[in-house]
């Protein structure tokens, strides 16, 4: 694997968990969504679009995306896929440090099996 | 319960958006030849593509529940738990796209499953939210 395939792989990685955990932020100050009512949506709907932390969050996911895209262009699939799907364990990370989540054991352990699942999904 | 249905919801909506959206793909990259498929005819031939655009509504939908469900559970329940759309993706895949899919991808497909399972058992909510507005239990 060449410098910039690393190099966009590292950029997807954590562009990805820096959106992840920025919009988990954004919707948690926004708070808790517990109607169907359409009003009351249109209400939510106003305060994500105007958070702060959402916006970078798109942001962030969006340079992901393009990073994703981008490095298609010279790189396998099989590669890139299972190569990022360590973002899983990157988001945990930022789940717990930057958002002081409580992560059990098990969730640790659930983690793990999925990124690996994934890694293997994509070969 | 809420959590559970509003995620059930969203991975469902991703794996068929990205099945319509794959098979719409196809559908038209078949009837183009090779060297033109980034060709700006097929983008405009794609956006004139019901299925496309029934893809995409399904796949906003997925991020819009993918979102909200954000705003009371945990991200490191909600992603890990999600990510059962990729279990879904290879089904689909496999029942309505036709596509081959290897041992390696099932054995994949059941490490999510279990890694799934696990991340359930930890309970959507372990994390104190302080000044949000509600209370986050209410399952």
């Amino acid at each position: 694997m060449d410098f910039l395939t690393v190099l966009m792989i590292t950029v997807i990685v954590f562009a990805n968990s820096a959106g992840d955990v920025l919009i988990t932020r954004g919707m948690k100050r926004v708070g808790e969504i517990s109607t169907l009512h359409p009003r009351e949506i249109l209400i939510v709907a106003g305060k994500v679009l105007l958070n702060r932390d959402f916006h970078l969050g798109i942001f962030f996911l969006a340079i992901g995306f393009f990073s994703f895209l981008a490095v298609l262009a010279w790189a396998d699939m099989s590669l890139v896929v299972p190569a990022t799907s360590i973002v899983y364990v990157f988001s945990i990370l930022g789940a717990k440090f930057v958002l002081r989540e409580e992560v059990t054991p098990l969730r640790w352990a659930g983690t793990v099996l999925v990124c690996a699942g994934v890694a293997l999904i994509c070969l | 319960m809420r959590t559970a249905i509003v995620i059930s919801a969203a991975v469902l909506a991703q794996a068929a958006g990205n099945t319509l959206v794959s098979k719409a793909m196809k559908t038209i990259g078949g009837m183009s030849a090779s060297s033109d498929i980034l060709s700006p005819l097929l983008l405009v031939e794609a956006m004139g593509n019901p299925m496309i655009w029934t893809g995409t509504g399904l796949l906003i939908l997925f991020f819009i529940l993918f979102t909200a469900s954000l705003s009371w559970a945990d991200l490191s329940y909600v992603l890990p738990a999600s990510s059962f759309g990729y279990v879904l993706n290879v089904a689909f895949a496999r029942h309505f796209l036709d596509e081959p899919v290897s041992p390696a991808r099932w054995s994949g497909a059941l490490l999510i499953f279990l890694g799934v399972a696990l991340v359930a058992r930890s309970g959507k909510m372990k994390t104190a939210v302080p000044a949000t507005p509600k209370s986050p239990e209410g399952q």
